[in-house]
């Protein structure tokens, strides 16, 4: 009787996984990532995430494009830059904001300095000049003289303009215009002609040195000043702006090419996971388990269909099926996952149980509940059931993985949940995007080691939930 | 009842199980039980001696229904219920009659408490409430000798010893009040010296409830504690049967008288003695031979034996014997 002295309570078994090291490994991973989706779904309600990850109205403008993680700084022994921001209306130290009307008429000029110190190692990724002006556009609209003041006091004329928009967002470091103002300033001032690879944020923040000729500038750091001379028109006109100063780092995650924080996706990530995988393997098992059942149990004529249709199951190419499925109709992640469930409860899971269940309908004491009465459907589930269940739990626990790896592999392929942001959402927009080729590996890094995490957890746990059901296993 | 006072009659019963070789040969039959007869007042006690495969469980399972009969019939209280379709009937009929197993480890589901496995047939019965069924479980195991009761009823079956598990299952089956219980080998499994216990518990329990007990064994040594009726099985056959000290004191079928013989006894002037033992072994069940079963091995078979299959003769009152001896 190798059953007898196995006794199975919730209580019992947790008791012996914390005896074994994968078992307490798994059980703290687990809680872990358990505990993160709580925190996640709690404070991210999944609409508000999918807005997010969308970035509806702009949201992320402020965020630097493919900015890494800010703990790289701590590989790369830099300060690597952060971004942030100045902004005209701030009453802060270092903005000074003054306003001189000219006398007879409705025409004010706006004087605005706004002081900020760089102390970072590297370049800006960006820069980013925010207007927050008010004038009607029709009538004469103000202009806007900008001033880039280094820490050694040269001052450098960025660019005039006339403003056409009150919410104009000038995209520093890319308007060509700018760069060509910069060089021709660099030219007639300090006879230097940079190398075409040198940028504008290198020329801003960059030591002007005739190195710039061979494209190599060295970071300025020092007190910069932006300085601002406007000239407004019209009465009540207002010229108001904002710098932004994007960093290569972004947050504990970073940010993605579209600038989303990418711990938006990996902390949905999690939920989305878990409850994919655990939902898939324990829905596939249950049902399996019942179907192999009444199979064994009822054998004839029931036992004979269940066996063909599980057969025909087995023929039916699951992977290619299911991406067909998905590329034709888009689904969302739940109906991938109720297409995953139908496609699999017939798997060759049924034909191991059916086994299993057939053998146990011959012990007596299965004869003995016949003898007393206990009808079909109680004895497969309180008497066969019950026996079969313990074994398949490590089974069970050990597939998780494989269906959270599926969900990844499906939206790596671009054919995952078109809203949810999800792990393997990311490595597809990574993949999209030259991550590897362009040396963003957090990028690639972040979610695959979310899924090895998971995959591991549920690993371990199946493993030492075998070894507690299966004593055999057991290391002497 | 009927009116002859038998709670039980079975009137040539067959339980054929069909064998197949391959998917378009003809199927074969195992004739495991292959027309007894035989009919029991209630409180009688009666022990089915016979060798592996003569077709004892087999008899004793397909009167409990537990196999469905080939042919034949079997009158419980007056009732046909060789071929119960009705549901209720049914529920009767498995209400009236128990079973105790060979193998009290198996018997029990290890995933089970003992109060669980006694509470199981109630649930099933749906007798009484939560309260009264655990007075019941309670006094079912006061009654087998498990006590402290409440130290028994939480424990898992592998936390007792086979003579204590033989006690459950005896609780288990007399929990809902049978009229007739099938025990199949119930000490076969057991230590000798807790066999005479189980035996004298169940024959007590049996004459205190009144209770007709077919006590299916391989062992005539224990039939003497149990049983007023002996029934000697062979190949499917009952080949005698009678009370049991005229059966075993004046043994008539040469088989009977071969399984006498071959009692060990702790006399040592038995060493001495020859033992007349059968040569050969029980014919296949699939194809027995015609005639009397036992002709093949028989030390007086006659050319009859071997061609027409023996009539049941009374030889002496209620003594039966299926011999052509005896014609």
């Amino acid at each position: 009787m190798s059953e007898v002295g196995m006794e199975y309570s919730l209580k019992g078994i947790l008791r012996e996984l914390l005896s074994y090291k994968s078992g307490i490994a798994s059980i703290v991973i687990l809680a872990l990532l358990i505990g993160l989706s709580v925190y996640t779904v709690v404070t991210i309600p999944p609409q508000k995430a999918i807005a997010m990850w969308r970035g509806e109205n702009n949201m992320w403008i402020e965020n630097p494009r493919n900015a890494a993680p800010e703990w790289m700084a701590f590989f790369v022994h830099k300060n690597l830059p952060k971004t942030f921001k100045v902004a005209s209306w701030e009453k802060s130290f270092g903005i000074v904001k003054a306003e001189a009307p000219l006398p007879g008429t409705s025409i004010k000029k706006i004087h605005i300095e706004m002081s900020f110190n760089y102390p970072y190692d590297d370049f800006p990724s960006e820069v980013n000049i925010f207007f927050r002006a008010k004038f009607n556009a029709s009538k004469n609209t103000p202009l806007v003289k900008i001033y880039w003041i280094k820490p050694d006091g040269t001052r450098i004329p960025v660019t005039e303009m006339t403003m056409r928009d009150p919410n104009q967002i000038l995209y520093v470091s890319v308007d060509q215009q700018i760069y060509n103002n910069l060089v021709m300033w660099l030219q007639k001032e300090k006879g230097i002609t940079p190398y075409k690879t040198v940028t504008t944020q290198q020329i801003l923040f960059g030591k002007i040195t005739p190195a710039m000729a061979q494209g190599k500038v060295d970071v300025e750091k020092g007190a910069y000043k932006l300085v601002v001379d406007a000239t407004t028109y019209n009465k009540g006109d207002d010229v108001d702006l904002k710098l932004v100063v994007y960093g290569t780092v972004y947050g504990i995650a970073g940010t993605d090419h579209l600038r989303r924080p990418l711990i938006i996706a990996l902390l949905w990530g999690t939920p989305v996971a878990i409850a994919f995988g655990l939902t898939a393997s324990l829905a596939i098992s249950i049902i399996q388990l019942f179907i192999a059942t009444i199979s064994g149990w009822y054998a004839g004529i029931i036992d004979s269909i269940i066996q063909r249709i599980t057969e025909i199951y087995m023929i039916i190419p699951f992977l290619p099926f299911l991406i067909m499925m998905a590329a034709f109709y888009k689904l969302d992640i739940w109906t991938i996952l109720a297409v995953v469930i139908v496609l699999s409860i017939f798997g060759a899971g049924i034909k191991s149980t059916r086994a299993l269940v057939m053998q146990i309908k011959e012990y007596p004491y299965v004869e003995a509940a016949k003898a007393y009465g206990a009808s079909d459907a109680r004895i497969i589930t309180f008497y066969i059931i019950p026996k079969i269940l313990p074994p398949l739990v490590p089974g069970l626990i050990g597939s998780v993985p494989g269906f959270v790896f599926l969900e990844a592999a499906l939206s790596l392929l671009g054919l995952g949940d078109p809203y949810l942001p999800t792990w393997g959402k990311i490595i597809n927009d990574a993949y999209n995007n030259g991550a590897l080729y362009k040396g963003y590996y957090y990028w690639i890094l972040e979610p695959s080691f979310m899924l090895i995490v998971t995959a591991l957890a549920f690993a371990m746990l199946g493993f030492a939930l075998d070894k507690i059901v299966n004593p055999r296993l057991r290391e002497m | 009842m009927s009116s002859d006072g038998y709670l039980l009659e079975v009137k040539n019963l067959r339980k054929w199980f069909e064998v197949r070789r391959g998917f378009f040969s003809k199927p074969l039959w195992l004739k495991a039980v292959d027309g007894v007869s035989f009919a029991l007042r209630p409180g009688e006690a009666v022990s089915l001696v016979g060798e592996s495969g003569s077709g004892k469980t087999t008899l004793g399972k397909t009167v409990l229904l537990l196999h469905e009969p080939t042919d034949g019939q079997i009158i419980f209280k007056g009732e046909d219920v060789t071929h119960l379709k009705d549901k209720k009937k049914m529920m009767w009929y498995r209400r009236e009659t128990a079973l105790v197993q060979q193998d009290p480890f198996g018997a029990m589901p290890s995933f089970m408490t003992i109060y669980r496995i006694l509470e199981e047939p109630l649930i099933v019965h749906k007798v009484g409430d939560k309260k009264e069924r655990e007075e019941m479980i309670y006094r079912a195991l006061e009654e087998v000798r498990l006590t402290p009761v409440e130290d028994f009823a939480p424990k898992y079956p592998h936390m007792l010893s086979g003579g204590q598990l033989q006690r459950v299952a005896i609780a288990r089956a007399l929990i809902l009040g049978p009229s007739l219980v099938v025990a199949d080998e119930p000490v076969s499994m057991l230590d000798a010296s807790v066999r005479v216990e189980i035996l004298n518990l169940m024959r007590e329990m049996q004459q205190r409830r009144n209770i007709t007990f077919i006590y299916i064994t391989h062992d005539l040594s224990t039939t003497r504690y149990f049983s007023e009726w002996i029934y000697i099985m062979y190949a499917g056959h009952i080949v005698e049967r009678g009370p049991t000290q005229r059966v075993i004191r004046n043994p008539l079928h040469p088989y009977t008288k071969a399984l006498l013989a071959a009692i060990p006894d702790p006399d040592p002037e038995n060493r001495k003695r020859f033992r007349e033992v059968p040569p050969g072994e029980p014919p296949g069940l699939i194809n027995p031979p015609p005639g009397c079963r036992f002709a093949p091995r028989c030390s007086r078979v006659m050319e009859r034996c071997r061609k027409e299959e023996p009539p049941e003769i009374e030889v002496e009152h209620n003594h039966f014997v299926k011999c052509w001896l005896y014609v």
